[in-house]
């Protein structure tokens, strides 16, 4: 080991190509949290429900996406649904249902925690006067809601930068996959993963620092 | 006191399950009437004022306003839309205030009338800053709760609650959850619009506000109504031994 020669030069002379990567990792991360977004939406107003049988398919999605692997669950997209339903799917494609899918599931509890987070008695007080339920939920509930919900969506966010690595394993060409190419022909895997290893750790640290900053300013109001 | 009253609870009873909280509470609440509600802590004070804010659902008997239903223990579809209708007429002063924190003061004080009362904006504007005067806030008018001492978030709740110009006005414990020195300021607040003819009904701790701006007195005891007495001869001459024993534990004040 301590007569490892460094050549890191293997990896400047594919700088594009890595960082062609990284642009692919933080295109689909930001497509997949507006999916996830709208899906967690989804599942949450199943989950609230008035009616069983929504409240049951709702809560069902959330336990068996929250309790089952997240490679488990991108495999089986990529590889049994279009056994299921006779089409062909993209790698891409199947790497954002798959990763949107699964964050829906986490955000929809992220919903839930902020709509319940708010205090009865503010609610209590726009019934007393007069407010029906539906505008006391859209103008005292949804905007102290959402501002909650802010940080936690943003944490979703650095997840899915780190969780889009697992495209590699179905070869969707983000910037890990793109290092395995790469150190397949360099034969250099210690530069190529340390390198990108550095940046996904400067991209995923001070966006995680940030949110920290701005959940401890919401909380000081 | 003339004619029927405005607001009335009639022989009502609260369960929660298998707990009785409130049992045949019979209460007529008449005009310019200042009732305030004594009793020791889980006697069913702040039920009652739950249920004359349509917040509870009595379990027996009914919550009657100016001769008309509005709650009764399955109310029809006439009862709902009596309802309705004097929901903004009782206002009600919570104990932890419950201003809506994303909001300015101002905007806690327009946004019901706006909304519920469908007032053009400037309107309920002026309002509002009438009512920031009263209670001696006009400086705080674009000011966040969050930034305000307990005393005067409690008097923008009670503006918020005077901008729906209610013909009755509920009060649960307004002053307990304010420090000693901050009572006073709402206290003030609230004996002047009993001066003004403000029809109130005050769940309260305070004696003192009982004894000298109170019209009635009503004594609660294990959900019932133990003894009822005009001003302040409650406290000069408590009927039964159990009035007796609650006013002890305030000799000293
Ligand atoms: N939502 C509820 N569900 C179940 N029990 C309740 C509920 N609200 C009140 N109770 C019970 O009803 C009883 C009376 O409570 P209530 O709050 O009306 O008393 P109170 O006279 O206001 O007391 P305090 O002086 O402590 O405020 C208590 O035993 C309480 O536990
Ligand atoms: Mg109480």
């Amino acid at each position: 080991m301590f007569k490892y020669q460094f050549r890191w030069d293997t990896v400047w002379g594919s700088f594009d190509f890595l960082m062609g990567g990284l642009e692919m990792t933080l295109i689909i991360s930001a497509i997949t949290l507006v999916l996830a977004m709208i899906g967690g939406l989804i599942i949450a107003l199943l989950d609230m429900s008035r009616f069983r049988v929504l409240r049951w398919i709702g809560v069902s999605i959330g336990e068996i996406v929250r309790n089952t692997p997240i490679l488990v669950q991108l495999l089986w997209v990529y590889y049994v649904l279009p056994i299921v339903f006779g089409i062909r799917i993209e790698a891409l494609v199947a790497l954002i249902i798959g990763l949107a899918l699964y964050q829906a599931a986490f955000i929809s509890e992220v919903y839930r925690s902020g709509i319940q987070g708010v205090p009865k008695g503010h609610r209590e007080a726009a019934q007393v006067l007069g407010l029906t339920p539906i505008q006391s939920f859209r103008r005292i509930v949804l905007p102290q809601a959402i501002r909650m919900t802010l940080p936690p969506l943003a944490s979703n966010f650095v997840q899915l930068i780190k969780f889009s690595s697992l495209g590699a394993v179905i070869s969707v060409s983000e910037i890990t996959r793109r290092g395995m190419e790469l150190s397949a022909t360099n034969f250099r895997p210690l530069e190529t993963f340390t390198f990108i290893a550095v940046v996904y750790f400067f991209i995923c640290w001070p966006l995680a620092m940030g949110i920290r900053f701005w959940e401890r300013r919401l909380q000081a109001r | 006191m003339s004619g029927t009253p405005i607001l009335l609870a009639d022989s009502v009873t609260k369960r929660f399950g298998a707990n009785q909280v409130l049992t045949r509470v019979s209460l007529p609440v008449t005009e310019r009437d200042v009732v305030c509600i004594v009793g020791p802590s889980g006697s069913g004070k702040t039920t009652l004022l739950r249920c004359f804010a349509l917040l509870e659902a009595p379990s027996e008997g009914r919550i009657v306003m100016q001769g008309v239903p509005i709650a009764t223990a399955n109310p029809d579809r006439q009862v709902k839309s009596a309802a309705r209708a004097v929901r903004s007429d009782i206002g009600m002063v919570f104990q932890h205030f419950n201003l809506w924190p994303h909001m300015s003061v101002l905007e806690n004080l327009i946004e019901a009338p706006m909304l519920v009362k469908k007032m053009p904006k400037d309107e309920a504007i002026a309002i509002a800053e009438g009512l920031l005067k009263k209670v001696d806030l006009s400086d705080k008018r674009d000011a966040y709760p969050a930034r305000l001492s307990g005393g005067q978030q409690q008097r923008v709740a009670i503006a918020r609650a005077l901008a729906m110009s209610p013909k009755v006005l509920l009060f649960d414990e307004a002053t307990s959850a304010l420090d000693p020195e901050l009572r006073r300021e709402v206290l003030l607040v609230m004996r002047q619009l009993a001066q003004e003819g403000m029809t109130m009904l005050v769940v309260t701790h305070e004696m003192g506000f009982a004894r000298h701006v109170g019209t009635r007195t009503v004594f609660m005891d294990r959900g019932e109504i133990v003894e009822e007495a005009p001003g302040a001869s409650f406290f000069d001459a408590p009927k039964t031994e159990r009035a007796k024993r609650f006013l002890q534990q305030f000799e000293d004040e």
